[in-house]
């Protein structure tokens, strides 16, 4: 399947975002499209994580546009951002589980919040996605009882409950133990295929597991994206974005 | 070399004005973020876009669990009053048939609304603060607005409404318990008899106006303060402990220049 | 749940966890005079905290003995009205804010300003292991962090008292002014006139114990934090309804000590 005959969802246009005065993302242009997967990887620190906020407007940017569905978010009014967000799933770096209610509730809540379906229904759908991620059991438990790996797969279950047309995903396996992480990332690749016409981007430092399910690579350095591609096209890129994929991060990147 | 001087002279004073202007200017966007959070606090209230469970549940985190701390800190406020005054009359006109009935009334306009509104936004500000602090700092919030929950709705509205209540009933239970230890000094220690002491003779409707509107103004000002401190945390443990503090220096100061205000209009108008 | 379950559980709970504030702050207390004679404490960071804790306070403690000052003289008007002994106003202005109203309201702020970044500092240090690596390098962090804090708050509270007074005269002289219409010269010579003198000494000495209670609470409840930033949080509220607390209790037993 050739990237092309794929429509475009969200295209960012010379996207900069200054932090104290420093430039942490900087005129950045992608595209991300329907049915594919793609990849953000790059150093620490380079942006990734920012870029990757940008996109549903949590972060706002500095300069450039975020357009979805051809609609540039800058314009909408804060309903209509709020309805724009109903179409991604954000699952988020440190879980953000909300701890005051339980892992049923934490699943269900992006259900009941959007009214798309009556609480009965919302129930069911988070049960069901819950068993997906193989914690029908844990329903009833709090995020403070659960380990790491168990909250990352209930937030996995939060961000892809509502079926999101574009779902994002900040370093899934991120402090997790090797099994675990693989079995996130198999995760991420089934939820993607579930959804018709799903574009899914993962920011993360895990290049291996990464390779099995992106389609398509974007190489953040400095701030700048360096790389847009899949791996196959890697013999054109510069020596850094060679070294990032070949897992020697720290030769030849100058720190 | 002249041209030089002077250019690091006007640099100098360009500097020495921003370093003088530059208060001013924070604590104007402070204000007229705080004023934006207060309008759309206000219109969540008014489009009755909150849940009443949550307004429940923080009516017995602010006013339930706040009884003890009122309780402690008012009667010992009503002690210390009592004894102060009761031995500083006992020199000059030794009459305590006036003590209790004005005390009451000093209590129910003045002492009790505002000592009340310090504890509460003590407890409760530095709480809401810290609360809503970490929540952002572990992207919770962030998460909120995923999930199509609007933060001030999910969030402030609730705390407010349940704040300007509670805060009242607070300041009820703390003239009761101010008035309750005075009375018990008043008799033990200078045999005030129980009856001369609690003489509402004073209190008048007036007088219980402005500690209604004191509290009310009071209970809606901590929350949407304290929250606006929450949701501005940045970075990490420190900025939750930053936003809890910063919380309770200006909800408490914010009960003072109320308090001020409320005072000065009751007696202009008297 | 057994009857005994919430009835007497929660007092028993409420119960520990006095007993446990009390406890270590009293801790804290011994082991910060054990420091002090003979004197081994840092003398460079006692000069940073000095600086933090004095000029930093300095502007909300100022303002808020203006507003003091000003309620109090509302207030009082209004019983001097009815009674029409104008000249007892000096009198009643300088007693509540000398001695009661003034260490009070300077005293819970400074908790807030102070006692609440206190907590908050240490305990984030604690979080992020600052306190550990201290010790790891055989630094006491009782002769580094705790006592020049103890030493900087408690002279800085009292030196802020003194100012505080005289901040919240000017506010009551300005509204009485400004507001009742009562030459502000009047009420001056009626405050000298009144020889309040015990009344303001009482006030710098309550200062001087509440700068200490809040330094060793803010920094038991600091040091003694756990749980990452929401324990911070959650720790710099515990702090500053303890402060809170123990200035009333300090307040009363001052003001009962004084009238032996």
């Amino acid at each position: 399947m050739t990237d092309l005959s794929h429509r475009v969802r969200l295209r960012c246009e010379g996207l900069s975002v200054d932090y104290r005065g420093r430039a942490v993302l900087d005129a950045v242009d992608v595209e991300i499209r329907a049915n594919e997967v793609v990849g953000i990887v790059g150093p620490g620190g380079a942006g990734k994580s920012i870029l990757l906020k940008t996109l549903p407007r949590l972060i706002v940017p500095t300069r450039g546009r975020v357009i979805l569905d051809g609609t540039d978010l800058a314009t909408l009014p804060r309903v209509g951002l709020a309805a724009a967000r109903e179409s991604f799933g954000y699952l988020f770096q440190n879980y953000a589980l909300f701890d005051f209610m339980t892992v049923l509730d934490n699943v269900a809540f992006p259900l009941r919040q959007g009214g798309q379906c009556d609480d009965a229904e919302a129930i069911r759908r988070a049960e069901a996605r819950l068993a997906d991620v193989g914690l029908a059991r844990a329903a009833p438990q709090f995020p403070r009882e659960l380990s790491g790996g168990m909250k990352k797969r209930v937030a996995l279950a939060r961000a892809t409950v509502a079926d999101p047309q574009i779902a994002l995903y900040d370093d899934p396996s991120a402090g997790l133990d090797p099994v675990t992480s693989s079995r996130i990332f198999k995760l991420i690749r089934q939820m993607h295929e579930r959804i018709p016409d799903c574009a899914s981007v993962i920011v993360s430092h895990d290049i291996d597991r990464m390779r099995p399910v992106c389609d398509r690579f974007i190489a953040i350095v400095d701030g700048r994206v360096a790389f847009d591609g899949r791996e196959a096209d890697l013999g054109r890129a510069p020596p850094t974005v060679r070294a990032i994929f070949e897992g020697g991060l720290v030769a030849g990147v100058a720190l | 070399m002249a041209l030089h001087a002077l250019n690091t002279t006007h640099r100098a004073s360009g500097n020495i004005l921003a370093s003088l202007g530059r208060p001013f200017l924070s604590a104007g966007r402070f204000l007229s973020e705080l004023g934006r959070l207060f309008r759309d606090t206000a219109v969540a209230i008014a489009r009755g876009r909150f849940s009443g469970a949550a307004v429940i549940k923080q009516a017995y985190e602010i006013g339930n669990r706040s009884v003890p701390f009122i309780a402690i800190t008012l009667g010992v406020l009503g002690l210390i009053s009592v004894y102060q005054v009761a031995t500083q009359v006992a020199q000059i006109i030794p009459d305590f048939s006036m003590i209790g009935a004005a005390f009451i009334q000093m209590m129910v306009r003045e002492f009790a609304p505002t000592i009340t509104g310090l504890m509460v936004a003590t407890r409760v500000g530095s709480g809401i603060a810290a609360e809503i602090g970490s929540m952002v700092v572990t992207e919770q919030v962030d998460a909120l607005r995923m999930c199509n929950a609007d933060p001030v709705e999910y969030l402030v509205a609730p705390r407010t409404i349940a704040s300007a209540v509670m805060v009242v009933m607070l300041t009820a239970v703390g003239v009761v318990f101010a008035t309750f230890a005075g009375m018990l000094v008043g008799k033990g220690a200078f045999g005030i008899p129980y009856n001369t002491f609690l003489s509402l003779q004073l209190t008048g409707i007036g007088d219980v106006a402005i500690g209604v509107t004191k509290a009310l103004s009071y209970g809606i000002a901590i929350p949407v303060i304290a929250s606006q401190a929450g949701l501005a945390t940045t970075g990490g443990s420190a900025g939750v402990g930053w936003a809890a503090t910063s919380a309770v220096v200006n909800t408490s100061f914010a009960v003072i220049v109320i308090d001020f205000v409320i005072s000065a209009l009751a007696f202009l108008v008297h | 749940m057994s009857i005994a379950d919430w009835t007497v559980a929660p007092v028993g709970r409420a119960t520990n966890y006095v007993l446990e504030t009390v406890g270590g702050a009293s801790m804290i207390l011994w082991r910060i005079m054990r420091a002090l004679v003979p004197p081994r404490f840092d003398g460079h960071e006692t000069w940073r905290q000095l600086d933090r804790v004095g000029v930093r306070s300095a502007p909300i403690v100022i303002v808020t003995a203006l507003f003091v000052g000003a309620i109090m003289v509302i207030q009082t008007a209004f019983y001097v009205n009815k009674t029409g002994a104008t000249s007892l106003l000096g009198y009643g202005v300088g007693f509540t804010v000398f001695a009661e109203i003034g260490p009070i309201l300077i005293g819970l702020m400074f908790s807030g300003r102070v006692g609440a970044n206190n907590t908050a500092e240490l305990g984030t240090m604690v979080v992020t292991e600052q306190v550990d690596a201290l010790r790891a390098l055989a630094i006491d962090p009782m002769r580094y962090l705790v006592v020049p804090r103890f030493i900087a708050m408690m002279l800085m509270l009292t030196l802020l008292m003194v100012l505080g007074d005289l901040f919240a005269i000017i506010g009551a002289a300005a509204t009485a002014q400004g507001l009742i219409g009562l030459d502000w010269r009047v009420l001056i010579a009626n405050l000298i006139e009144s020889h309040l003198l015990d009344e303001l000494t009482m006030g710098i000495v309550k200062a001087a114990c509440f700068g200490v209670s809040i330094s060793c609470i803010s920094c038991y409840f600091g040091l003694s934090v756990s749980g990452g930033a929401a324990g911070v949080g959650r720790a710099t509220n515990n702090s500053v309804v303890a402060n809170a607390t123990a200035i009333f209790l300090i307040d009363f037993l001052v003001g009962w000590l004084y009238t032996l």
